[in-house]
């Protein structure tokens, strides 16, 4: 099954790993997913309580040790132990090891908008506290946002072509482009995906200054995209990570494809206003479809950025208008997040793993918290629904501007070789 | 204090100061392997030597970090401490 020298491989998903406030490992977070269940909480992170933002989704009860190595643990922030946690889930899903008499078949790309907050205050407050002495080496690496990809790769022994993302959060899902141009070439898999960890003092104090940060104190009405009581979004913390490979490589170890990735596009409108979004959305999923070869008929599911502004809501649903045309009004759109937050570059991540157990399962998944929608687009609220799914359209827009969409296709076999 | 650092105490600042275990019987039975060989690496050494420094209450010369083996680090770290610079 060679294909000749001058077509691109066919990037697939061979693996998936996912450490979310609703749940952990694939089926737990999909069960979570599925049912709609709302993790978030008010926020009990020491250092934090007293801050005004009062709700997020926080991933509760998580512990690094056993499952990263104690020498990676001491020189890395929680947003790293999330990323070795999650690439380790997902290589074990892909039942893929790292070769060392071929390290260069695999690469790493992650994406990171908030680094190692919480590591860099520690050393930051050990330097004013108490001296230069007092701060560790390790803090010249463990804030940066590059920490996750060069741990992952250091870890695994992965010598491939590597790559970080710190754009804002549609970087969650143009990791999956840089993937996906990184196979061929030598490149058989690239382990990629986001994670944060932005529930600290020192970043939360950052999002602050967020106006679309919701600080409202209830859980269950703090963040509710795409309704009249909109009021902002819940940060989250988690994330998620993937193996991508070339589609002849993983066929030929009989790996189970979970997905293929067809289609991205991504464009930058800036800070001004959420209207300008509408335009740069759209001309994403535009792109997005076209470099998959898909119609707009063919979008299945919506797993939409939801960010849970009344403008950027209206300016999502009109971008999705302008890009899907009449398919826009019955299209199941639907933001698992808002039941556990938005984790920054790792909430679109997060949703490319739920977009990727919704094509296999046939099931749309609900937008928890959310009952009235007051925009003209067919939000699945309430429960699942069950519906075949060949085709997924994720959407991500960052609050420094950019917007991305990336296109999803179930396996043609269902992802048996 | 003035040392010497024993390799006891070397084996409890690689795991305090980069989470490395290797007992002091391993160190002692192969004081010339390379530090690689025990996955400490230059920002770890580094770490080790700041303890150090805070212990003793001295910055201690030597570019005891450019070591490369725990035989090395302990006879330049123990050589700077015993001429009390």
């Amino acid at each position: 099954m060679r294909r000749s020298s001058d077509t691109p491989p066919r990037a697939v998903i061979t693996g998936a790993g996912v450490i979310a406030p609703n749940g952990s490992g694939c089926d737990g977070f999909w069960k979570a997913v599925l049912q709609g269940t709302v993790a978030l909480d008010r926020v009990s992170r020491e250092g934090c309580t007293h801050l005004p933002l009062r709700v997020a989704g926080e991933v509760r009860g998580f512990e690094p040790e056993p499952l990263v190595e104690s020498r990676f643990l001491v020189q890395t922030d929680r947003f790293t132990h999330f990323a070795m946690a999650a690439a380790d889930l997902a290589l074990e899903d892909a039942r893929l090891t790292g070769d060392p008499q071929a390290p260069f078949t695999i690469g790493v790309t992650t994406a990171a908008g908030s680094g190692g907050g919480e590591f860099g205050q520690r050393e930051l407050q050990e330097l004013w506290g108490n001296g230069p002495h007092f701060v560790g080496p390790y803090q010249s690496i463990a804030w940066f946002y590059a920490a996750s990809t060069g741990q992952i790769s250091i870890r695994g022994g992965f010598r491939g072509p590597c790559g970080v993302l710190a754009n804002d959060e549609a970087g969650g899902l143009d990791v999956f482009a840089h993937a996906r141009r990184a196979l061929g070439h030598g490149t058989r898999a690239v382990v990629t995906g986001a994670t944060e960890a932005p529930l600290a003092p020192y970043s939360m104090v950052c999002q602050l200054g967020y106006p679309e940060l919701s600080l409202a104190e209830d859980p269950h009405r703090a963040y509710l995209p795409f309704t009249e009581h909109a009021c902002g979004f819940s940060p989250a913390e988690g994330g998620a990570m993937f193996v991508v490979e070339d589609e002849d490589w993983a066929r030929r170890r009989d790996a189970r494809i979970r997905a293929q990735v067809v289609g991205h596009a991504s464009t930058f409108t800036g800070t001004r206003s959420w209207e300008h979004s509408r335009q740069g959305l759209a001309r994403a999923i535009q792109g997005a479809l076209d470099d998959a070869g898909c119609d707009p008929e063919e979008v299945d599911v919506v797993f939409a950025d939801a960010l849970g502004v009344p403008a950027a809501d209206q300016a999502e649903a009109l971008a999705i208008s302008d890009a899907l045309g009449v398919r826009a009004a019955d299209v199941p759109v639907t933001a698992p997040k808002a039941g556990f937050g938005r984790a920054f570059s790792a909430a679109s991540a997060l949703d490319v793993a739920a977009a990727v157990f919704a094509l296999e399962h046939g099931a749309v998944p609900p937008t928890p918290n959310v009952a009235e929608v007051r925009v003209d687009l067919d939000v699945v609220t309430g429960h699942a629904r069950s519906v075949p799914l060949r085709t997924a359209l994720v959407l991500s827009r960052g609050l420094m501007g950019c917007n991305s969409a990336l296109v999803l296709r179930r396996a043609d076999d269902g992802g048996h070789s | 204090m003035n040392g010497p650092v024993t390799y006891d105490e070397l084996a409890s600042l690689m795991k305090g100061r980069a989470g490395l275990d290797v007992d002091t019987a391993t160190l002692e039975e192969r004081p010339d392997a390379e530090f690689a060989v025990f996955d400490l690496d230059s920002l770890g050494l580094l770490g080790i030597v700041s303890e150090l420094e805070k212990r003793y209450g001295r910055s201690i010369g030597g570019e005891p970090e450019m070591a490369k083996t725990p035989r090395a680090f302990l006879t330049i770290v123990n050589e700077q401490l015993k001429a009390g610079v």
